[in-house]
């Protein structure tokens, strides 16, 4: 129940996102997030997104290696 | 039931890889305090490169697996007893309760509805009010604002047909309570895209370890390779190993939301007991949505089968292969602890995965 989804925002209308999460489609509540955009990737939990998050781990990581 | 490891999600030969691999300093315990961190491990295939050195630990992050058995107790009572309309996770359905679990409720014709989010719950009690809803709501930091939310639509809505029945909880008590278990926690990444950073760089002026964690691959192996390194200088440490979820501040409008609709309370975890603040409750203004006082629930102690060690599990005092009905009488089709049913737990990612690391 507490798996966490990273989805992109479709589109968005009056605080409620259609996003896909690897190809599935669900509206989800966007009212947590200001600013959001077709486009935009998000973290959904409980049908609400929590975060808005960028989708590369790789760049993160290797920045994450380097300052080590 | 072995598992090919998932080597090709998996950047082997990068930095993170090597100095995992290499490791060859003092016996390292690292607690998964998440199960989905837990559950992605086994699946990446990474306690198999893992030197003998370094030893993985389950932990209390899973939501279904902390609820103890008198939350079901007392959610079957709702459904059987005050006849309400149960909207749950659905998971927690095949969580045994004492006497039975709210599967076998249902065969007896109570009214149980699996949600996706609370917000269906309320907009299920806003279409049906001769019918009264409850949400049974469960889960950490995460989960809350969602609940939260509905029950601020509700209270606006002016609804009398929706409650909650709580055990949400929240992490930092826990993490006191486990210092001893381990000399670091994996901290679970989406808990602190809530909370912000700051409530696990306290915890090193408390001399607990940590760094917080995304779930891919490369998230993972990197999180180990930091907490490997930063042993070795052999100060409490902490590292923030998911910056493109995770901010300082995190989200200050669901930190908001729940201050507004909830206030901390003890709360009771399976195995680790009462854990003083670690628990989510209504403010008082919102109380006529809580289940508890609406239908005037008596205290209700839960009893769990005697073999199972879900408790010593959860703390890391033991593996689930240690549990004598691990695999026999207790399995994913058929639960006896809560370990074993959700997705997350990690007697049931043992199972999975085969048992044998
Ligand atoms: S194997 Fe089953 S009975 Fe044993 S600890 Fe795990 S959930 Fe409990």
């Amino acid at each position: 129940m507490c798996v966490g989804l990273a989805a992109r925002v479709l589109n968005i209308k009056n605080g409620i996102a259609l996003v896909d999460a690897s190809g599935a489609k669900r509206e989800i509540s966007a009212e947590l997030l200001d600013e959001l955009d077709p486009g935009d990737y998000v973290m959904v939990h409980a049908g609400i997104a929590i975060a808005k998050i960028t989708n590369d781990d790789k760049a993160e990581t290797d920045a994450i290696m380097e300052a080590l | 039931m072995e598992q090919v490891p998932a080597k090709n999600e998996m950047a082997s030969h990068s930095p993170a890889w090597n100095i995992i691999t290499s490791y060859n300093g003092p016996k390292v315990r690292i607690m998964e305090v998440c199960g989905t961190h837990t559950h992605e491990i086994f699946r990446l295939g990474i306690r198999h490169i893992l030197p003998p050195a370094i030893e993985l630990i389950s932990g209390p992050g899973c939501p279904v697996c902390v609820t103890p058995v008198s939350f079901i107790d007392e959610a079957l009572l709702l459904a059987l007893e005050h006849h309400v309309t149960l909207c749950t996770f659905g998971d927690l359905v095949r969580v045994p309760g004492t006497k039975m679990n709210l599967a076998d409720a249902r065969s007896s014709g109570a009214n149980i509805r699996i949600v996706y989010t609370p917000l269906d719950a309320y907009l299920y009690a806003k279409n049906n009010p001769e019918q009264q809803t409850v949400f049974l709501s469960v889960g950490f930091e995460t989960t809350v604002p969602a609940a939260c939310l509905a029950v601020k639509k509700a209270y606006a809505d002016g609804l009398t047909n929706f409650s909650l029945l709580t055990a949400n909880k929240t992490m930092k008590n826990a993490y006191r309570a486990l210092k001893r278990s381990a000399n670091a926690f994996l901290y679970p990444g989406h808990v602190n895209a809530i909370t912000g950073t700051a409530l696990c760089e306290s915890l090193t002026q408390e001399g607990i370890s940590g760094v917080i964690t995304g779930f891919t691959a490369n998230e993972l192996l990197t999180a180990l390779a930091v907490i490997l390194t930063k042993t070795k200088e052999g100060r409490p440490f902490f590292y923030n190993c998911y910056p493109r979820v995770v901010t300082q501040d995190g989200s200050k409008t669901a930190q908001s939301l729940i201050a507004e609709i909830m206030e901390p309370c003890a709360s009771e975890w399976r195995g680790l007991g009462i854990i003083p603040q670690s628990g989510l409750k209504l403010q008082p203004i919102y109380k006529g949505f809580d289940a508890r006082l609406r239908f005037h629930l008596p205290a209700l102690t839960g009893r769990s089968d005697p073999a199972c060690r879900c408790g010593d599990v959860l703390q890391g005092k033991c593996k689930p292969t240690d549990c004598k009905i691990f695999g026999n009488r207790c399995r994913p089709e058929h639960p006896i602890g809560a370990c074993m049913v959700s997705n997350e737990g990690a007697c049931s990612a043992y199972y999975q995965y085969g048992g044998n690391l």
